[in-house]
């Protein structure tokens, strides 16, 4: 069956919530985006939603504490000045600052709520 | 804080454009990642106004949690996260912009600060507003990403996929079974194309699904903007060589495979919903069903709903199954069968209290607030307007439904309405055909009414009649029914039939290929090398009388020959994606100088009518209309309509849209025919049945050239602007919707609707965008008026084309119409009698054109009608409704059209009774007449045959390539002077069934040999072993009439000169017409390649080149004569032994 002639896909997963997606990508300075610099190193693809091919999309990257790989969603992960997988998150929770604590806090909440 | 910020950046504005443009030099320059005057750009910039009114907000809501210094040294590990909280730390982009260059001393104009630029504050905000905008834009991408991950997740077919792709390696043939929303039209395809198979076809039913599928997988796979999905449909296709997966019609993948056998451009093929039966869809697989055996390689994947899997399976010798559940909510089934005090009788229109009854029992039971729409399920048109008209009346006056109908004859805004929402508290009441059970799915359907009808159409082979018949549903479309209840949440469907009737419904549907003509099939068959169609194997065989009846017709129709093999007209027809009679008009129209109208007319009767039924009760919209009426007939009407719109395209662009609905057209179909005729056009071009397209010299010079290319660049963009916005735009209802559709009868503009159509006006007319990108207009300008500048010569040519395309579809006015109202009119076609002209027809309103004018004639007896103006109508389709109608109807000169287009004619011994097909008779008065119009119309068909046949590159003269155009100037000549100035008086009328049966006189003992035959040369004329007398072409027999006169043919000799030469001698009517049929005047006899030489001889030389080796067996000699000669000596013999 292997009849590509392309080089073969590469796939992000997140290993948190399963997302997966190929990347093009891996590392800090997404080619054809010019001025950007990400400030960590990204699992990133062309934006699949925007008509310009030079949009990019960062999937993700790895947590900088335990080296999961984790998506950018806000259940799987939160970046603040490093990127930090929710498991490490919660388990250093008291040296995010309050804001933070907060809206995780009401995040929570209202993902219960809609649960029951 | 804002009166701070001005102080300090002198005369800073945030809101001038100036101030705007100044900073979009420091962060959007072209080189940057976005850039002035993109659509990022403008949404930067509107972004950044909401930005900064939040942040004013919160800065004004104090200094918040500031608080947060309490650092908990709790001797873990340290995160060495900054003290202060700021929003900038949660972004992960930094971007290098003008700014940050001088800063870091990249660029030269360092220092050189301008004075009156943005001061470094502004530079600051505009700054963080833009790494804020960036991160969320990714937030939202990602958003979309995850929901699609989600949702591809959450359906019930995604456990399956790694068992799928699977059962595809292993096996050539894996049956997929799921029911409604398991997600495998959208899913399987994707699931291969992520598993590495790379040229992958899906095969839809339906056109607009292709569309749709390729669409919402293509955005599925995060390919939007690419085109590794593509469909590809009979008009449009979005197909590229990178394309991986392309979804297709069922018809246009058998025509692929027409061309290609083996198929080799798939890896997979998935042929979708097979549980729908259609016709393609039987065929399909079983042709691939013999490709596979072909091919190993190829893969095939049946998908359907959980509907008699079985078959499937067992058809491609027991294929694994994977049985996927559907997901639907449960749905309440209420069986509510009709009282008999209301079931209407046969007659009657539909009762519509048991209908009114259930929309008050949904008001009673369920609370406005509560959503939901009703979908009705009726089985024909006229149903759902006696069934609105109540429930409107209802609607109006609980102000608590809208009330639409559906069904395909809508015009596509009013079928579109169906989609959009209704206000708060008022719930949709969607009135449909069984369109709404596959075909078009509605979302937010709570509640469904089964009325357990549907109309089919079938094809009577006896009368030649298709049928839309009312019947029962099946068990498998009434839970199709019911299943739409459930598809967004619980719902309920009522039965309006009992439990009892339920369980004595058929399974399933009777399947397509059952219950339709197999013209069009059998000819691919043919023309596919499949072989004898009796001993294909389809999955569900059709009846062997309804194959036999297909390959008599394509016979008649002259597309097989007597051995059932593809004549060569016939593997052309094969190629065109029409009817056999359409096509017929379009090869014979390429012969002659009409392929303009004809390319017109034969698109236009491939579609759906433009002219919406609803519009026929409005004055209006009649007296609009009224020019574009012919009286010729219905095409010709079709003709004028196409040909004025081309002239408005051409004149008011996008001002035909208000054109057409002052006329009460449907613009869609209009857009079709041109689409279609230019498909015609390309397809004759392929065959070489068309000049190569000129190099046009209208390409102009460079300037205009690059004009047109801007042109077409920015047209192409707005295609793409269109699609892009096209997907999320649900209008919401207003509750007057129904009233207003209802009152005035029709769609055309209420003082209501113009408002609305007028806003739509100012959105782009995406149809006239594809338009112009598709067509040149002035082109097609052209086209239109040469055809609208038609002589009465070139129209009656047309009609004589149109006839021989449509035979033997011919229909004979009523003797009595005469005495009949306009409505009642009758016609009898060979095998049905007594029907008439639909009300749409040109005829229905205006049927005198069609009766002999009186007074034309001398004697006028009940039996016998004498005139020269008897005329026949040709007709496209005969449907049986509540009558049968005829619909696309053509008048023409009943004598001369027989003669010339008639599969079989058969004359007395004079010549003055003919009899066409075994069912029309035309006694003509004067023999001499007789004669001489019977000779002209064979000499005429002779050529006409010839010139065709070398126009089909197969001419079995061989003598010359192609067709000169003298030659076909003078046959087009001849056609219409037969056409126009035939004044012959005659009676025409069908034969009694007693009348056929003693119609021929048989064989007789005592034949006359075999003999030479001038009048086509290569057809021997001889006795017809059936009706007796003398078969002299493929479709005339001579003297083979049982009539008084038929005995001594020979007694009828008569003196006669020959205008062409100085022959004067007594001869019979079959000398008389060979003579005549080799005779030509002086001055043509050059041309014609029959005669080689001695043009000018007289007739003795003449006649010698016709001369033939004759061997008398009673004087035991050979003899060189012409047939004529042959007669005269053999009657020597005859004489002598009396």
């Amino acid at each position: 069956m292997e009849q590509t002639s392309e080089p073969r896909q590469k796939t992000f997963t997140c290993q948190l919530c399963g997302l997966s997606s190929p990347f093009t990508y891996y590392g800090q300075k997404p080619p054809n985006t010019r001025a950007i610099v990400l400030l960590e190193e990204c699992f990133v693809t062309q934006d699949p939603f925007s008509p310009d091919k030079e949009k990019f999309l960062v999937l993700g990257s790895t947590c900088s504490m335990c080296s999961l790989c984790v998506c950018v969603g806000s259940d799987c992960s939160l970046f603040y000045t490093k990127r930090f997988c929710m498991q490490c998150v919660n388990k250093h929770l008291e040296q995010f600052p309050n804001q933070i604590q907060a809206e995780l806090a009401k995040k929570k909440q209202s993902s219960k709520a809609a649960v029951s | 804080m804002d009166s701070d910020r001005r102080r300090d950046s002198r005369s800073w504005d945030w809101d001038s454009p100036q101030c705007r443009a100044q900073l979009d030099e420091v962060f959007f320059r072209r080189h940057d990642y976005i850039q002035a005057g993109s659509t990022e750009h403008r949404e930067f910039w509107a972004f950044f106004d909401r930005f900064q009114r939040f942040k004013t907000r919160k800065e004004m809501s104090g200094p918040g949690a500031k608080e947060d210094r309490k650092k908990t040294g709790s001797g873990k590990v340290d995160l060495g996260l900054p003290k202060e909280y700021d929003a900038r730390y949660r972004i992960n982009v930094s971007v290098c912009t003008l700014d940050v260059e001088e800063r870091l001393g990249k660029s030269e104009r360092r220092g050189s600060q301008r004075s009156s630029g943005p001061g470094s504050q502004e530079i600051s905000d505009c700054r963080l507003a833009l790494l804020h905008f960036l991160d969320f834009s990714q937030r939202q991408s990602f958003g979309k990403l995850a929901k699609l991950r989600r949702e591809q997740k959450n359906l019930p077919i995604f456990q399956y996929r790694d068992r799928i792709v699977e059962l595809v390696r292993q096996s050539p043939v894996v049956v997929v079974a799921g029911d409604t929303g398991c997600g495998k039209s959208t899913q399987v395809p994707q699931y291969l194309l992520a598993a590495g198979f790379n040229h992958i076809a899906c095969t839809q039913p339906r056109r607009i699904a292709c569309i749709s599928l390729a669409k919402r997988v293509s955005f599925e796979s995060l390919n939007q903007y690419g085109s590794k999905v593509g469909y590809q449909i009979r008009f449009e296709t979005t197909r590229t060589p990178v394309t991986k997966l392309l979804f297709l019609t069922e018809g246009l993948l058998l025509r692929q495979i027409q061309q290609d056998r083996s198929l080799a451009q798939y890896q997979v093929l998935i042929v979708d919903e097979v549980h729908e039966r259609h016709l393609h869809c039987d065929f399909l697989l079983g042709v691939l069903r013999s490709l596979l055996a072909e091919n190993p390689d190829l893969r095939l994947i049946l998908m359907s709903a959980t509907i008699n899997i079985k078959l499937f399976s067992d058809y491609f010798s027991r294929a694994p199954v994977l049985q996927v559940p559907g997901r639907l909510f449960p749905i309440q089934v209420i069986y509510q069968p009709i009282p008999p005090d209301e079931q209407p009788s046969r007659s009657e229109k539909l009762d519509p209290r048991p209908y009114l009854r259930i929309l008050q029992g949904i008001d009673q039971r369920y609370p406005p607030e509560e959503r939901g729409d009703l979908l009705m399920f009726l089985s024909g048109v006229a149903e759902i307007s006696t069934i609105q008209e109540a429930c409107q009346v209802l609607a109006t006056h609980t102000r608590r439904w809208i009330v639409l109908p559906l069904h395909s004859t809508l015009s596509l805004a009013q079928q579109d309405k169906v989609f959009d929402i209704s206000p708060p508290g008022v719930r949709k009441c969607i009135i449909s055909t069984n369109i709404a059970e596959t075909s078009v799915t509605i979302d937010g359907v709570r509640f469904v009414v089964d009325s357990g009808k549907v109309k089919e159409m079938s094809f009577d082979p006896k009368a030649k009649m298709q049928r839309l018949q009312e019947f029962w549903i099946s068990r498998a479309s009434s839970e199709q029914r019911k299943g739409r209840a459930g598809r967004t949440g619980p719902g309920v469907c009522y039965r309006l039939y009992a439990e009892s009737d339920y369980d004595a419904f058929a399974p399933y549907p009777v399947p397509e290929i059952h219950r339709v003509a197999l013209d069009s099939l059998i000819l691919q068959m043919k023309s596919m090398s499949l072989g004898d169609p009796l001993s294909f194997v389809f999955i569900d065989p059709p009846p062997a009388a309804s194959i036999q009846t297909a390959v008599t017709y394509l016979k008649e129709q002259g597309a097989l020959d007597s051995r059932s093999e593809l004549t060569s007209i016939g593997s052309l027809l094969a190629q065109l994606p029409v009817d056999v009679v359409i096509g017929k008009m379009l090869v014979l129209g390429s012969l002659f100088n009409l392929v303009d109208p004809v390319l017109t007319v034969a698109a236009a009767l491939s579609v759906q009518s433009p002219f919406l039924r609803s519009a026929q009760h409005n004055p209006d919209c009649t007296t609009a209309r009224q020019p574009l009426h012919s009286n010729h007939g219905d095409p010709f009407t079709l003709l004028n309509t196409f040909n004025a719109w081309v002239e408005v395209k051409g004149e008011r662009g996008g001002g035909s849209r208000k054109w057409c609905r002052r006329r009460g057209l449907e613009e869609q179909r209009l857009y079709e025919m041109v689409n279609l005729r230019r498909q015609f056009k390309e397809l004759l071009r392929s065959h070489g049945l068309l000049e190569p397209q000129s190099s046009a010299p209208s390409s102009g010079d460079r300037g205009q050239r690059r004009l047109r290319l801007t042109e077409r660049k920015k047209l192409h963009q707005m295609k793409r602007d269109h699609e892009q916005q096209e997907s999320s735009r649900r209008k919401v209802l207003r509750l007057e919707e129904g009233e207003e559709e209802f009152s005035s009868g029709s769609d055309t503009e209420g003082a209501g609707r113009g408002k609305k159509d007028n806003e739509a006006g100012q959105n782009v007319d995406i149809q006239e965008v594809k338009f112009k990108l598709r067509h040149n207009v002035s082109e097609l300008q052209e086209a239109a008026s040469v055809s609208q500048d038609m002589s009465s010569r070139q129209q009656s040519l047309l009609k004589l084309l149109l006839c021989r395309g449509l035979y033997p579809q011919l229909a004979l006015p009523d003797d009595h119409n005469s005495t009949r109202k306009d409505s009642e009119q009758v016609f009898h076609t060979r095998n049905k009698q007594g029907v008439v002209i639909h009300p749409t027809s040109v005829f229905a309103s205006d049927p005198e054109v069609l009766q002999v004018p009186e007074g034309d004639n001398g004697e006028m007896g009940p039996e016998r009608r004498d005139s020269s103006r008897h005329q026949l109508l040709a007709f496209v389709t005969l449907l049986e409704t509540n009558k049968p109608y005829l619909s696309n109807c053509v008048r023409v000169p009943a004598l001369q059209a027989l003669l010339l287009v008639a599969n079989s004619v058969d004359s007395n011994a004079d010549c003055t009774r003919l009899v066409v097909d075994s069912w029309l008779e035309l006694e003509l008065r004067v023999p001499e007449e007789a004669l001489k119009v019977l000779s002209t119309a064979l000499a005429l068909r002779g050529e006409w045959e010839r010139l065709l046949l070398a126009q089909l590159g197969q001419s079995t003269m061989g003598a010359e390539q192609g067709v000169s155009h003298k030659v076909l100037e003078k046959l087009s000549e001849g056609l219409v002077r037969f056409l126009l100035y035939t004044e012959i008086t005659y009676s025409l009328r069908r034969l009694t069934a007693f009348q056929t049966q003693n119609l021929y006189i048989g064989p007789r003992p005592q034949e006359p040999a075999p003999e030479g035959n001038p009048l086509f040369p290569g057809v021997e004329a001889k006795p017809d072993p059936i009706k007796g007398g003398l078969r002299v072409t493929s479709f005339f027999t001579y003297n083979c009439l049982a009539d008084s006169k038929d005995l001594y043919s020979e007694c009828l000799r008569t003196f006669w000169s020959c205008p062409n030469c100085d022959l004067y001698m007594p001869l019979t009517p079959l000398e008389r017409m060979q003579h005549e049929a080799s005779c030509r005047p002086a001055g043509e006899q050059q041309q014609s390649e029959e005669e080689p030489e001695g043009a000018k001889a007289a007739f003795s030389s003449s006649m010698s080149s016709l001369t033939r080796v004759y061997h008398c067996d009673v004087c035991d000699e050979d003899l060189t004569l012409t047939s004529t000669e042959i007669l005269k000596h053999k009657r020597q013999h005859m004489y002598s032994t009396k």
